[in-house]
This record gives structure tokens, C-alpha cells and sequence, in this order.
């Protein structure tokens, strides 16, 4: 029996295993949750989740209500696919181009080793009412399409997987707005040759929420994928990326940002393979903690012998302490076993200027506001290559929350 | 307008702390410009950081007020609404913030603190232009982040394109001559001259003859150890050029 298979379960480990049970699971579900029940949920003894310990802060499955989440103004042509906890709503138009299936178990999560909490998802498709989300792009679609998550109550779990057929194209915003006490989504995307997606994201919780969000993309020869997220966090929040260059030419953006108050903990964890020539990957992730919030960046390049020459990858991380009792924790690390690479990487944490703040000050603009405006552009950077329609409102939400920060 | 009674002010930390201004006293009547000159390091530009309120550069005695108003109690953005503006020695970089959304933001503040109406952003983007064109500076310019990546002569530029945009009723520029190009001394002192009137008050510190052929000030004081040594007209200016400093201050001392 898969339950059986966690060994010293906790409180919340055990209502996940008797939650599995309850459903008739398919072999790929099997074999995820036997990868889940491997490690548990990830704690701080695991090197990869030292700073994240998800273990302790889902002490058991409780549920929480979902609190007022910023609303974004969608464009008119957008398509729009709520997830509520339990099941999908999927408009019934579909834009030529988008093919949605909906799978009962679906196909086997090949990363379920690597990314427990991505596994555990993979395991609960078909707990809820729907099953697994395929969502096959077939042609240049120019209608953005927005995948909005909220609720759920004690916990939400989802699949979606991206089929992004040969020059194709799609845009994609997600909204997580919360509203599960404990939840994990997962997206995978596959981009064949020519292919490119441009997702930008947005997270945000209670501070009683614990969230993952898990995406695997691999990417075909001169596929290109671009990504920008927000995160606010939560009780605890895990963005966790992993991304392989599997065709010559590929290209990646990955960049973050991530704002932090008190109480509110965000991971931005990301690990990108190299797996063929010539591939791109340009990372930025930008964040600001105030006091008693928590900032996690880890970060990996794995530039293989051979099939990683001619590498080009940067990734970068900076981050702003905007109060005494902020905490950032950051590794960034380069695994490069090519030779004709160019790989470059930097990290740094600090706090604001203090010559320009008086600057600023002296031009007649009040202290706290010169923090927020410093800060804001400093977050902006790392949200440039947002898509345009949820850009602005994406600045708009990292001004609102830095002017709710009292500032030192 | 501008009145100084024996200022005094330490500057630095534990037992690196040293008295940089020691008694300064200085007035500046309504629709004048005063000029300052004096060897480097004699704490000019800490006078400027005094009056504006910069961390670090806390008056210890004496009294420093615009119109009547305590300069020396108000925080540095109260003293900017107040009417004072410093065009710094060295201008600093506001990575992220363009120009345009800078001096909006500024000009705002100032007047949301004096309790007036903001500015209309066809009224401001006018201005600007209006402005822009009479300094040389081009409209791609005010689009970049406040000071990234310009040349030294640039920034010096737009200190005066922000001063000329907020119109302060006391203005105190700290070596914006230094860096210029002929050219470019011309059109500042132009911009300068433009703002003199009869209820603005300057302060312009210097070390060159030069900006005072374009601005005629109508007096000039030579600031040493922390206290003017000596103040006159314009033609002392014109005498420190010729006898230097040692010249001058072996005469008071
Ligand atoms: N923050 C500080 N900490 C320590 N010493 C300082 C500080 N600021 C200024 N000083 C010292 O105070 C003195 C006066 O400096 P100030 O910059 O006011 O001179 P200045 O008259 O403007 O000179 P210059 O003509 O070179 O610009 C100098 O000896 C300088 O080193
Ligand atoms: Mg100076």
C-alpha cells in the first residue's frame, strides 16, 4: 500500500496519504506518490529545501479563507481558465490554435525525483472533480491566455501540462491569488523546435498559506521561453523552476522578483541544464524583504561536457534589506564541465543608497517615498520583460505593498 | 532671506569627528546672489549639506533661517518645499527613475507639503520641454534614469534644468561650474540669470573667476576654516584670482 510507504508520517503527511486513498489513482498518480512518499514533505535536512522547510510549516491539512487578492485588469480578448480548488472552469470558445484536454491520469511525471512537491501534485490529479489539464498550442495564438487560481480550503493540487507544437506560439498569465492552506501546482511545458511561450506570473497568500509552484519546461531546438514572476509569498511560497536546453539555439529567460513582509516567506529556486549547443539562458531575480520576511534565491546552471559548448548564461540576483530583521538567504551556483562557455554570475544584498535617498529628500520627496520610489525601480528591472498587458498593474501592485511598509 | 548667526557644525564619526563650520555667520538679503569662495576642503560644501539637512551634518549651535523660518528644525524635504535647492558638487545616480517621473514626483511632493494643487502633466510636460530646450538638453535625455551613465558636464546641466523647474525661492549651487564646457558655462549661467529676481535669493560657490564674469554677484565672501574671512564685491573676486588665496588670508590673519 503507497500509504504505508511514508515512514514516520506527520499530521499532515498522514491526511495527504488517507486524501491519495480516497481516489482511484492511475499507474503515473502511483508511481508520483511513491516518489512523494520517498522523501515526505521536503524539510530543512534536505539540502535543496534548508531554507524552505515545508515539513514543519504544514504541521496538517487546515483549510483558511481566501483573502481579497489584487485584481488584475485582464484584456478583452483574453481566454480565461479559473482553477478553484477542486476543478476547472474552461470557457467553451476556444481561440483556433488552443486544444484543451482534460486526462484522467495522466503520463508519468519524469522529474518526480527531483521535485517532491511537483511529485505530490502529479499524485492528486483526479482527487479533485477534473483531472489533468493538456493544453496543446497549435498555431501563433495572439490572445493571451490567463490561468487563475484561487480556494480549495485545506488543500489544492493541479496538473498542467503545455504541448507547444513547432512554431508556435502562446502567452500566458498566472494568478495565484491563494486561498488553500496548503497547495501545489504544477505546470510542465515541452516547446518544440521554433516554439516560444511567454509566461508571466503572479503569487500571492495569506500568511497562513503554504504554496508550491513547480514547472518543468523543456526546450527544442531555437525554442525560446520567458518567464516573469511576482511573488509575494506567504506562510511559505516555493517557485521552483527546472528547465532543460534539449535543441540547439534555445533560449531562456527566467527572471523574478520577489517582495517579502513580514511574516511572508518566498523561494525563488530555479535549475537550468544546458543539454545543447548553443543555448541562451539570461536569469535576473530581484527582491525586497522587510523585517521579519524571508527571501530564498537558488539558482543552478549545469553546463554538461560537449553538449553544453557554446553556452551563453547569466544569472543574477539582487536583493534589498529594506529593514534591520530582514533575512535573504542566496546560492547561486555554476556547474560547468564545457570549455568554450560563457557563464557569468552575481549576488548581491544590501540596502538602499543612502546619497540618493537624501537626493531624493532634498528635491522635496519625503523619506518613505523615496524608499518605495528607489525600491520600485530597483523591482521593475526584474519585471521588463512581463507581458504588457498585466506589466503596469504588476508595478502597480510592488508600489501599493512597498507604500504599506513602514520603511526605516 | 537666507540669515546664518554662528553656525557651527562637526562632521564624521568616534574620533574621526572634527568642527568643519566654527561660527559662520552670513546674510543673504531677498533678490541677491552671493558668492562663495575658498580653499578645498574649507567646508563649503558642507555648509550646503547643513542648510539642506543632509545625515551626518547636524548643526551644533547657531541659527540658520529662510524668511524668518527655522531651516535647522525641518527634515530635508520640508526645507526643499520650504524653497531651498541645492545643486550638488556631485550629483547622484537615481538608477530606475527617469527624469520626467523624478522632477513630477519632486515638484509634487514640494507642493502636496505647501498644501497646493499638483501640477498638470500637460502644464509639467510643457515646462519641461520649455526648459529642456533653453539648457541643451535633448528630450531622450529626460526619459533616462536620473543622472545613470551621464558626463560629468550633463549632470551639471540638469541640476539647473530641476532647479529652473522648481523655481526655489532660495537656491545655493555648489561648484556647478566645474565640469562645463564654455558652452555649456553659458547656458547655465544664462539659466541662472533667468531665475534672478527680486523674492529669490542665490548662493553660488565657485573657485573660478569665470562663472562670475557670466553671473555678477552682488557680493563675494571667501569662506576659510570654517567662518568668512572676508567679504566684499565683486571685485574681491576678481583680486582672490589675482593674489590667491594666501594673499588674501595672510591679510586677515
Ligand atoms: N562625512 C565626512 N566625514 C569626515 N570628514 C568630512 C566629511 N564631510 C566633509 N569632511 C571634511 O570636512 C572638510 C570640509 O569639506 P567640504 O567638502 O565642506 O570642503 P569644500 O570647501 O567643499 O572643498 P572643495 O572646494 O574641495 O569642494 C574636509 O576636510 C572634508 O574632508
Ligand atoms: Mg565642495
Amino acid at each position: 500500500m503507497t500509504t504505508t510507504a511514508l515512514k514516520n508520517p506527520s499530521e499532515a503527511e498522514r491526511q495527504l496519504a488517507e486524501l491519495f486513498s480516497r481516489h482511484t489513482p492511475e499507474a503515473a498518480q502511483k508511481a508520483a506518490f511513491e516518489a512523494f512518499a520517498r522523501t515526505g514533505l521536503p524539510h530543512r535536512r534536505m539540502e535543496q529545501w534548508k531554507w524552505t522547510d515545508v515539513r514543519q510549516a504544514v504541521s496538517e491539512l487546515a483549510p483558511v479563507k481566501a483573502e481579497a487578492d489584487t485584481s488584475i485588469e485582464l484584456p478583452s480578448n483574453a481566454v480565461k481558465l479559473s482553477f478553484d480548488g477542486s476543478g476547472w472552469t474552461i470557457p467553451d470558445e476556444l481561440p483556433a490554435g488552443i486544444n484543451i484536454f482534460l486526462k484522467s491520469g495522466g503520463h508519468d511525471f519524469a522529474q518526480a525525483d527531483a521535485l517532491p512537491v511537483g511529485a505530490l501534485a502529479a499524485s492528486m490529479t483526479g482527487y479533485s472533480s477534473k483531472d489533468m489539464l493538456m493544453i496543446e498550442v497549435s498555431a501563433k495564438v495572439d490572445r493571451p491566455l490567463v490561468l487563475a487560481y484561487q480556494g480549495g480550503g485545506d488543500a489544492a493540487f493541479s496538473r498542467v501540462v503545455f504541448v507547444v507544437r513547432e512554431n508556435c506560439h502562446v502567452d500566458i498569465f498566472e494568478h495565484y491569488s491563494g486561498g488553500a492552506g496548503f497547495s501545489s501546482f504544477l505546470t510542465e511545458f515541452g516547446l518544440a523546435e521554433g516554439a516560444s511561450v511567454k509566461r508571466t506570473l503572479l503569487q500571492e497568500a495569506s500568511q497562513q498559506e503554504v504554496t508550491a509552484i513547480t514547472t518543468t519546461a523543456h526546450l527544442d531546438t531555437k525554442a525560446v521561453f520567458t518567464q516573469s514572476a511576482l511573488s509575494f509569498g506567504g506562510k511559505l511560497c516555493r517557485i521552483e523552476t527546472h528547465l532543460e536546453h534539449k535543441g540547439e539555439g534555445a533560449e531562456a529567460t527566467l527572471n523574478g522578483a520577489y517582495l517579502a513582509a513580514s511574516g511572508y516567506h518566498t523561494d525563488f529556486t530555479t535549475h537550468v541544464t544546458h543539454g545543447a549547443e548553443s543555448c541562451v539562458t539570461s536569469q535576473l531575480t530581484k527582491g525586497a524583504v522587510a523585517d521579519g520576511g524571508r527571501g530564498v534565491f537558488q539558482g543552478k546552471f549545469l553546463v554538461p561536457r560537449t553538449v553544453g559548448q557554446f553556452t551563453d548564461a547569466e544569472m543574477q540576483h539582487q536583493a534589498l534589506l529594506l529593514e534591520n530583521g530582514a533575512e535573504i538567504f542566496a546560492k547561486p551556483e555554476l556547474e560547468i564541465y564545457a570549455d568554450d562557455v560563457e557563464c557569468e554570475h552575481g549576488n548581491t544584498s544590501g540596502q538602499l543608497d543612502e546619497d540618493a535617498l537624501f537626493y531624493m529628500q532634498q528635491r522635496g520627496i519625503p523619506k518613505p517615498e523615496a524608499r518605495a520610489l528607489l525600491t520600485e525601480a530597483f523591482i521593475a528591472e526584474a519585471l521588463e520583460e512581463a507581458h504588457d498587458d498585466v506589466r503596469a498593474q504588476l508595478v502597480d501592485a510592488t508600489r501599493r505593498f512597498l507604500r504599506n511598509q513602514r520603511g526605516g | 532671506m537666507l540669515k546664518l548667526d554662528n553656525l557651527t557644525a562637526d562632521v564624521g564619526e568616534g574620533d574621526g569627528r572634527k568642527t568643519i563650520l566654527n561660527g559662520l555667520s552670513l546674510e543673504v538679503p531677498a533678490g541677491e546672489v552671493h558668492a562663495i569662495m575658498g580653499p578645498n576642503g574649507a567646508g563649503k560644501s558642507t555648509l550646503s549639506y547643513v542648510l539642506t539637512g543632509r545625515e551626518g551634518y547636524e548643526a551644533t549651535s547657531g541659527t540658520a533661517t529662510l524668511n524668518g523660518e527655522d531651516l535647522l528644525e525641518m527634515e530635508p524635504d520640508e526645507r526643499a518645499a520650504a524653497g531651498i535647492f541645492l545643486s550638488f558638487q556631485y550629483p547622484v545616480e537615481i538608477p530606475g527613475v527617469p527624469v520626467m517621473t523624478f522632477v513630477r514626483a519632486a515638484i509634487n511632493a514640494q507642493r502636496k507639503t505647501r498644501g497646493e494643487e499638483e501640477i498638470s502633466a500637460p502644464d509639467f510636460i510643457k515646462k519641461a520641454r520649455e526648459i529642456g530646450q533653453k539648457l541643451n538638453i535633448d528630450a531622450e535625455m529626460l526619459k533616462r534614469p536620473v543622472n545613470v551613465g551621464f558626463s560629468g558636464g550633463e549632470k551639471k546641466r540638469l541640476e539647473i534644468f530641476q532647479m529652473m523647474m522648481m523655481e526655489p525661492r532660495f537656491a545655493i549651487l555648489d561648484e556647478t561650474d566645474s565640469g562645463l564646457d564654455i558652452d555649456a558655462l553659458k547656458t547655465v549661467a544664462d539659466g541662472v540669470n533667468a531665475l534672478r529676481s527680486e523674492d529669490r535669493g542665490m548662493l553660488v560657490i565657485t573657485h573660478y573667476q569665470r562663472l562670475l564674469d557670466h553671473i555678477q554677484p552682488d557680493r563675494v565672501h571667501v569662506l576659510a576654516k570654517g567662518r568668512i574671512v572676508k567679504s566684499g564685491g565683486p571685485e574681491l573676486a576678481l583680486q582672490l584670482e589675482k593674489e590667491g588665496y594666501d594673499g588674501i588670508l595672510g591679510e586677515v590673519a
